[in-house]
């Protein structure tokens, strides 16, 4: 099914919702000029192919329609902010918070309370509340680049089926994970100590 | 048979406190201390050697029964009190067996009855020296635990793993809860300080286990006190 298919008139819109807050991402980084390190590393972002919303929906236990596709999940338009460092990724939430184009309906800190496999990040659910994408919903993930690594290779064990040694495998991520989280936060400290003299 | 004689100013040596109310005895046994690689440093009355302990400048300390001021047995009672786990070797007089028993009971690690053997002495210290390296594989401190054997620090929020001598220093921190530590004492025990390493070291050290203390929501702290490093339960007054 192509997302026209699925999506039909809406997709359209959609595509603007994400193309509206790749430019609000845009502007954060114009706007906020800190020594030389990008507060912002890299933006991707996606609209959910139709198969995994599909999977989504049936997970969750919601109808398979567009209809739930919309407005019972939130991340039919995802973002993808990677940061550099830990404070970059609460810096641009602080800032995300007072942008009145959106309304932030949820958020989800997981560099406070990793997952149980040692996944770390910040979600946060919106609501665009004015422009092309108005009254859309979209999800952000702000991670640092190491913790994307992790998380690009975490997802590559769901695709493999009937792995033998699954539960090694887990472990030895989750020890990855927080190694990562760790040195993220010794950079940081190194980071602070740069940037106080 | 060898002597081996090696008078050692080694930093990393293990330094040992030696409490025992007769001069001469003291002097004596501090000499054969250094004379086998240890440093070693004598006091005479049980008050001064609770005090040495709790300045978490040792590694080990022998402890005579009979002291002016504090016996031994009390001095043992109270540094486990502080959550202190120093190593203890308690001398005793040949005839009092009960004395062995309460200070086995009140946390020796070892006692050995005057007159003492040198070999067996030296051979209790190696022992007690191995041995603390395979004590209990987590180490519990407030709402954190610091497990040796994956070398993580975790709270019931998260968990991080550290780097060796991120493990280290939180070790010893926790070994001395609640007592400070002299900075330099640290860099001694910690890295070689012939490669120029500084004070300022360690002070990075602390402050990455700081921050993942915070991020951990630890109910305790690395406190800086004047040259010392305390790690304390979170004071909400500051």
């Amino acid at each position: 099914m192509t997302f026209e298919e699925f999506y039909g008139t809406n997709y359209a819109k959609m595509q603007k919702a994400q193309k509206q807050l790749q430019d609000m991402v845009y502007r954060y980084e114009k706007q906020v000029n800190k020594d030389d390190l990008n507060p912002v590393m890299y933006l991707s972002s996606r609209i959910k192919q139709p198969e995994s919303m599909l999977l989504k929906l049936k997970k969750r236990g919601f109808e398979q329609t567009l209809d739930a596709a919309l407005h019972d999940v939130f991340d039919a338009v995802g973002l993808r902010v990677i940061c550099s460092f830990v404070s970059d990724v609460y810096d641009f939430v602080s800032w995300l918070r007072r942008q009145n184009e959106i309304e932030i309906i949820e958020e989800k800190d997981y560099y406070t309370c990793p997952k149980p496999n040692g996944y770390r990040s910040f979600h946060v659910l919106l609501k665009i509340k004015e422009g092309a994408g108005k009254d859309l919903h979209a999800e952000m993930q702000i991670r640092t680049i190491a913790i994307d690594c992790w998380a690009s290779l975490e997802h590559q064990i769901k695709y493999k089926k009937e792995l033998s040694n699954e539960q090694m495998i887990r472990e030895e991520l989750k020890r990855c994970a927080d190694e990562i989280a760790s040195t993220d936060l010794s950079m940081q400290t190194i980071r602070d100590i740069l940037m106080n003299g | 048979m060898q002597n081996i004689i090696k008078e050692s100013e080694k930093e990393d040596a293990l330094k040992i406190l030696v409490a025992e109310d007769e001069v001469m005895l003291a002097k004596a046994i501090v000499k054969i201390l250094k004379l086998n690689g240890y440093m070693a440093e004598a006091v005479y009355n049980g008050l001064d050697a609770l005090n040495y302990i709790e300045s978490s400048e040792y590694d080990m300390a022998i402890l005579d029964v009979m002291m002016p001021k504090m016996d031994g047995i009390t001095v043992i009672t109270e540094v486990r009190k502080r959550s202190l786990q120093i190593p203890i070797v308690l001398l005793t007089a040949r005839a009092e067996i009960q004395d062995k028993v309460a200070g086995l009971d009140g946390g020796a690690n070892y006692y050995m009855t005057k007159p003492f053997n040198t070999k067996e002495l030296l051979a209790v210290i190696r022992s007690l020296e191995k041995n603390q390296i395979t004590e209990e594989v987590k180490l519990n401190c407030g709402n954190i635990i610091l497990d040796r054997k994956e070398m993580e620090l975790s709270s019931p929020t998260g968990c991080y793993r550290l780097s060796k001598k991120e493990y280290q220093v939180m070790e010893m921190l926790i070994n001395s809860f609640g007592h400070g530590i002299r900075k330099s004492r640290i860099l001694e025990k910690l890295w070689k300080t012939e490669e120029g390493d500084t004070n300022e070291i360690v002070a990075i050290y602390i402050s990455y286990l700081d921050n993942k203390l915070a991020a951990l929501h630890a109910t305790v702290k690395i406190y800086l006190q004047g040259n010392e490093y305390c790690l304390k339960e979170v004071r909400n007054d500051v």
